[in-house]
Order: C-alpha cells, then structure tokens, then sequence
C-alpha cells in the first residue's frame, strides 16, 4: 500500500498553502479515506470542496468521465474504454432535445478538442496494475491509467493543488441527464464504517447514514455520555453500533446502558432525527443543541456574501441580500465539453440571459462584484477580470475590467428580477430549468427538492 | 342561476368522489371547525376550460405546433447551413426574451362561448364568456390562450395535480377562520399557507382522507401566505380580491405564480371543498414560470411553444394595464378541490428560527 507518491515530499508546501482546511474548518476537521494501494506518481489530497481526491505527482485533482444517459443517447465512457481523443467535433450531436443533431458549434475556428481540455494521464510502457488501478489502451495505441476501470484525465481547469474546477462526484457530479455528462473527481473510498455514507451537499461533505437519512450531534453530550434520555428518545434515535462494531480513527463506541451501544464521530455522539422524512436532512439543526454533522464543511464563503432565507430554502446571497445564481452548461456534442466558464465560448450565455446581448446580459444578470484586493481565504472562491463586452477573462491591464467573484473559477451572478432580500425568480432560467445553459439559485439548505445537494 | 360550484359538482362527477369521505366523518362525529376555523388541502387543479371530444368545439381549427414543429418550419433542412447560434440559440433568446412584434408563426386561438370561470369585474363585457348554466360576465381570456395547446389538456394538465400532491414546495392550505357557520356566514376570513406534511392517500389510492395534519410552512413559505375576506351562503365561499403569490412546482423544478385580484368561489363541506379560485394571471410572471418550470424539452410534448404562446397572452391580457395602457395580466380561473385537514403550526421558536447551523456563515 502506498499513501504518497515519492513527489510527495517536495510538493507538501504546494499543498499546505492552497489544499489546507479554509478558515472556518476546525483543524483536523478533514475527510478521512481508505489508504489504497497505488502506483506511484500518484497520491491523495484532500480538497476543500470534494474531499480526498486523486492526484497526479503535480497535485491536479485526476478525473473519470462514467458513461451517462441523455435524452437521445449516452455520452461518456465505459470501463477500460477511453474515448476522449483529438477528434475536433463541429456540429451537435443531438444527444438533447427538442433541438436536432447536426448544428454547427459556436466558435469552430478554436474549438479545442477533447485531450486539449482532459489530458489523459498517460501510462508508461512499464505500467503495471495496482488494486484498482488498471492501464487501459487508447484508441491511438497508447496507455493510460484508470482507476476502477474509468480512464483517468486531469482538467486545464484546475491551476493548484486541490482545486476541483473540471468536476464534482456524488449528486453534484451528477451522471448524465439534462445536465449533460460531466466529468467526476476520482477519490479513495471514504474510511467509515459502513452503515453510514458521506454525502457532497452545498454546506460540505455531510454524514448520513447509508440510506442518506442524516445523523445529528446534541450539544449537552459528552464524548462518553449521552443526555438525550427519557423524552428527548421520541424525537431522537441513537445511531446504534453492532455488536461486532469496532472504534476506529475518527469513530468510537459507547455504551449507553448495558448492552446498547452508540456510534460517535469525532467525539459527538450520533442520532437520527424520528422527523426527517427526506434524505440529507438540514432541518434537525433548526432544533436547539441539535446539529447536522460534517466530515468536513465547505470553505466560509468571501466577506459580503450571507445566508439567507428564501421560498425555496436558503441560498446564499450578496450582501443585500440578493439571491447568488450559479450559471451551468454543457454543450451537446460526444466530448461534451463546458461552456459554464469564461474560458469557453459565451454564445450560450448570452443567448439566455440577454437574448444574445452582452449589456442585457450584464443587466438582466449582473456579475458579482469583487473589492480590488478581495481575498476569500479559500481556492473555492477567487476574484477573477472578466471582460464585459464578451464574457471571456479579461486582457491583462484591460481597463474595463470587471472584478468579479467566481466559484470554482466560475463567475456568479445576481438577478435583476429579483427586487426583495429571499426572491430567487431566476432559479431555473434557461434549457432545462437551469441546468443546461441556464442559471440555477446557489442553494444552500432546501428541504423542498434536494437541490442544495 | 345554479352557482358556479354547483356547475362543476354536477359536471365532474365530483359529488361521488366528496360525498363518501363526508360520510365517513359525519359517522365518526368528528368536530371539524374547531375554534372557530376549519382548513383544507388542495387535491386536485386544472385549468377551467370548456372540453369537447377532440377539442371539436373549443378548437374549431384544430391544436396548435410546439418547438419541434416550428423548428422545422423556420430552419428548414435543407436551408441554409444550421448553426447553434442561429437556430437553437435564436429560439431560446425568443423564449426569455420575446420580441411578440416579430413573433411569425400561426397561433389558433380556442373560441366559446360557454367557459367555465369566474366573473371577475363584475361586469359583463363583449369578450366575457357564459358558463354552462348560463351566468354571464365569465372572465377567462387565459382559455383562448392554452384551450388549443396539448400542454394544458388530458395527461399533461393530470400532471400539474401529480406535482401539487406529490411534493410539498407548492402544498396549498386554506384556512378559513371566524367561521360560525358553514353554511352561511356573511364575514370569515381565508388564509392561504404552504404545508409542509405528506398526504393522506385513501385506500382506492385516488382520493385523499379528510381528518389528516398539515404542518404549516411559517419560515420560508412567509410570501405563500395570503388573507382574503369572504363569507359563506348556502355553502358556498366567495371572497373579496386579493394579490396571491402561489407556489408552483413540476418535476422537480421549483417557480412561484402572481395571481392578481383573485376571488375563490368554493363549495364547502366538512370534508372538502371544490370549486374555482378566480384571478388575473400576471403575464411576466407567468412567462418565467412557465420556462423555468417547463422546458422547451418539455413543452415539445404538449406542443407548446413559449414565444407564440407569449404573444397570444400579450394581445389577450385583460387587465392590470401598466402606465402605457398594456394590459399585463390575463384573466384565468382554476379549477380546485380541496380535503380537509388540521393544521400543525409550527413552535414559535422553530418558525422564526432562521438557523444556520450546520451552514457555513
């Protein structure tokens, strides 16, 4: 078994100073995850937003592309297939609907192609499998590794050591559907035991039980003692531990009374709330001591951001109280490529939230500005120049200029349909309710839908 | 002139569906208005309109094309070489931002004259339609708009009432309170809520128990919450207009609706309630939430397309007018029916609670 890449050492200060817990995290207050056997030049790292992930000897986050279902056919991989080549596609390839295959794209002349965007992590000539690694052969004759049989990319997106910018897992990964097919981040399996699951949802990576019901701490607990008796049970289900179970890392074992004994995670005794009726439940935590529990939380958003209530649950918002609105879309072509970034053409963009036009578009869905000097303590959010008149980064010194806030290197926006602190009018703005080429709310809590998560 | 309620009762056959809950609670002595207030779910909502086999009547020249139709009439195949931008992309644009002056492609109007509904102003004007029992005034120019739509007819419009029982973003709760009597009563008052609890199936599994609990929504279904004043003659409710903000959701995409001026016009019993909730359909509002709640993927199986449809509503608007003298809202009524439940508020504590444990700052 091997944890760490012999590159592990001289790439720690890379990944001290960008793949750290954010500010608000406690420390220590990380993921933790199954030391599986690897090859070298690879390692784990543990990011802010998707937890441990692999990683290349540079620290880039490795990236799988599994197979997904359209409304006219798959796109994706399948295992020990790679697909992702140098094949420069120029019309749609009518895996959506209601509009037909064989449209030209937007901006042909520099469309990249698939490996410009997901270079795939090659294999030597020498490659040998380890556990779930396996060296899988392109169609060009090469190799290429591939972890649990998925061929193995890294992204142009991601610039640091823990950045996440080419793709997300769980349900924000998402698999296919109207969303498109997007890439997911490669991960070690997480190290709990296994009635319980750790789910990716807007707040963090939160604990839940296998089943995805979430499991609560109580403030009036010690690590060894439960105060939730009597009254307190009808509404509260200890978590309980079997009879074989056994206390590892982050995981111990009471015993409540003779012969009943309860998980605990990091000290904090776990329970089931008897009044959730939906997975990945939040709203324990509206209860007094009552709190959801994480394996660790999403970075602190930037200074001038807030939570706020809204119909829809809590979003964040700016400072005002104006709902934040996240732009999604993926084209519709077998590489399915983003154009959610402003690396990549804007023609989608612009066509929703200004009817083609750029100071509409600036209008109708203004960008988040950014101070100067705003620094957000996290590589989740940066201040990023965007050029106004196109959408795409700004030219250096370009005067301008917007600075704007970007999350996962994706700018985000307000509505201007949205007149009062808690209205989220542009949630789902755009083809398919805002998740493709259209704008979804940054949800937070829901307890309506499950889109926070 | 039988009531409006009356009407529907008899026309739907709905009077078997409440008669037999209203049965099972009267055996069971169950006190239904309790302190003075007595509340309901929404079942059951469809557009009001006047149906003929094969829309014959309504739609004299038949159903009208959706996108994927229109697409292949304004972007021929063999045309010029199709582009993202040029076709896809110029028909979204017309979607969130319709331009109607330049809007080309036919639309086929539904016709009455005998429309269910509600006579909203009062009057009785030229355009206004007759109900099936003859009252006069009806005010539903939103029926000339989606009458020949598919979207709005048969399973797609069954839908609509899957989602609103289904999931409890766009649970509709009324509560009527200072209720002395059922039956007449010249001043109670109608609060609309979002409840929060799932519903109580009955065992034929199409119909809902009356005598179930709501839990109120008092933290982030505040805007849902609206106050009419009404009263009750021979067990029909009326009210007097108000705003109402509904909650809207399809799949599992979630908008909310501005109904201007809205009137209910509800038969009551102790188990359930039936009958029309009234209002003018605010046009911009309507237009988002029909997008966000529908896509164009979507509204291609009813044949609804957005930008044709957006004209229609922009030449047919009824009311509202803006300081231009554009009408910007359409007169529509629902048909609704209700069961009744009792209501779960919320503690004070958890209603206003705003937590954000558990969320990053």
């Amino acid at each position: 078994m091997q944890r760490f890449s012999r590159f592990a050492p001289l790439l720690a200060l890379a990944v001290l100073a960008f793949a750290q817990p954010a500010a608000a995290q406690r420390a220590g207050e990380r993921e933790t995850y199954e030391h599986v056997p690897m090859p070298s030049g690879f390692q784990v790292i543990s990011t802010e937003l998707e937890g441990p992930v692999f990683a290349d000897a540079r620290g880039h986050t490795l990236y799988t592309w599994p197979r997904g279902g359209q409304r006219n056919g798959d796109a994706g991989e399948q295992q020990g297939r790679p697909t992702c080549d140098d094949t420069k596609y120029t019309e749609t390839a009518g895996l959506m609907s209601p509009y037909p295959a064989g449209l030209e794209l937007p901006e042909l002349a520099t469309r990249p192609t698939c490996v410009q965007i997901w270079p795939p992590v090659l294999a030597g000539a020498d490659a040998k499998p380890v556990g779930k690694w396996t060296v899988v052969e392109r169609k060009d004759g090469g190799k290429q590794w591939a972890y649990d049989g998925y061929a193995l990319y890294t992204s142009v997106l991601d610039e640091m050591p823990g950045d996440t910018r080419g793709g997300r897992r769980g349900r924000n990964g998402g698999n296919g559907g109207d969303g498109g097919t997007p890439r997911i981040v490669a991960a070690p399996p997480t190290d709990i035991p296994a009635q319980f699951g750790i789910y990716s949802v807007r707040s963090g990576r939160l604990l839940a039980l296998s089943s995805g019901f979430s499991v609560y701490s109580y403030d009036k607990d010690t690590a060894t003692k439960s105060n939730c008796t009597g009254a307190c049970l009808r509404d509260w289900s200890p978590v309980l531990a079997g009879e074989t179970a056994m206390a590892k890392g982050d995981w111990t074992i009471i015993e409540r009374e003779p012969g009943v004994k309860q998980w605990a995670f990091r000290k904090k005794l776990l329970y089931t709330r008897v009044a959730d009726d939906s997975a990945r439940s939040l709203e324990g935590s509206d209860e007094a001591g009552w709190n959801n529990v994480y394996a660790q939380k999403e970075p602190a958003y930037p200074a001038g951001f807030k939570v706020q209530d809204s119909y829809a649950g809590q979003v964040l918002a700016d400072a005002q109280g104006h709902t934040i609105y996240i732009y999604n879309c993926i084209d519709d072509t077998f590489d399915q490529q983003g154009c959610d970034h402003p690396g990549a053409p804007q023609a989608y963009r612009l066509a929703v939230c200004g009817g083609g036009d750029a100071a509409r578009c600036l209008a109708t869905f203004p960008y988040v500005l950014a101070a100067k000097d705003a620094k957000s303590g996290s590589r989740a959010w940066t201040a990023i120049d965007i050029d106004p008149k196109t959408g795409r980064h700004a030219a250096p010194g370009q005067a301008d200029a917007l600075h704007v806030w970007a999350y996962r290197g994706r700018p985000v926006f307000t509505f201007a349909g949205d007149k009062k602190p808690g209205q989220v009018g542009a949630d789902g703005w755009g083809e398919f309710h805002g998740a493709r080429n259209g704008f979804k709310a940054f949800s937070i809590r829901d307890d309506f839908k499950g889109n926070a998560g | 002139m039988k009531s409006n309620i009356q009407r529907v009762l008899i026309a739907s056959g709905a009077v078997f569906a409440l008669a037999a809950p209203f049965a099972a609670n009267a055996q069971e002595g169950q006190e239904v208005v309790r302190d003075r207030s007595i509340a309901y779910v929404m079942t059951m909502e469809e557009w009001a309109m006047h149906k003929t086999p094969g829309a014959k009547a309504e739609c004299p020249n038949g159903m009208n094309e959706g996108p994927r139709e229109q697409f292949k009439v304004l972007f021929p195949e063999n045309g010029p070489k199709r582009t993202v931008v040029g076709t896809q992309l110029a028909r979204e644009s017309q979607i969130y931002f319709p331009e109607p002056e330049k809007e080309n492609m036919p639309f086929k109007e539904a016709v009455g004259p005998v429309v269910p509904g509600v006579n909203l102003d009062g009057k009785i004007d030229a355009d206004d339609f007759t109900n099936a029992d003859g009252g006069k005034g009806i005010d539903n120019q939103f029926f000339r708009v989606i009458g020949c739509v598919s979207s709005y007819r048969d399973v797609a419009a069954l839908m609509v009432t899957k989602w609103r029982v289904d999931n409890s973003f766009n649970r509709v709760v009324i509560e009527l309170t200072d209720v002395d009597d059922l039956v007449n009563d010249p001043d109670v008052t109608v609060t609309t809520y979002r409840g929060l609890s799932p519903m109580l199936p009955d065992a034929t599994g199409n119909g809902y128990m009356p005598g179930a609990s709501q839990k109120l929504d008092m933290r982030f279904g505040k805007d849902f919450i609206t106050s009419f004043k009404g009263k009750i003659v021979d067990g029909v409710l009326t009210t007097e207009p108000a705003d109402y903000l509904m909650p809207y959701q399809a799949l599992a995409n979630i908008s909310t609706q501005l109904f201007r001026g809205v009137k209910w016009d509800l038969r009551l019993t102790q188990d359930g309630a039936e009958g029309y909730m009234g209002g003018y359909v605010d046009l911009e509002s309507w237009h988002a939430q029909r997008q966000e709640s529908i896509s164009t993927h979507h509204q291609s199986y009813g044949q609804e397309s957005s930008p044709t449809v957006y004209k229609a509503l922009k030449r047919l608007a009824d009311g509202y007018p803006d300081a231009a003298g554009q009408n910007t809202a359409i007169s529509s009524a629902l048909h609704v029916r209700f069961t009744q439940v009792f209501i779960e508020r919320p503690a004070k504590a958890t209603a206003q609670a705003g937590s954000q444990n558990g969320i990053s700052r």
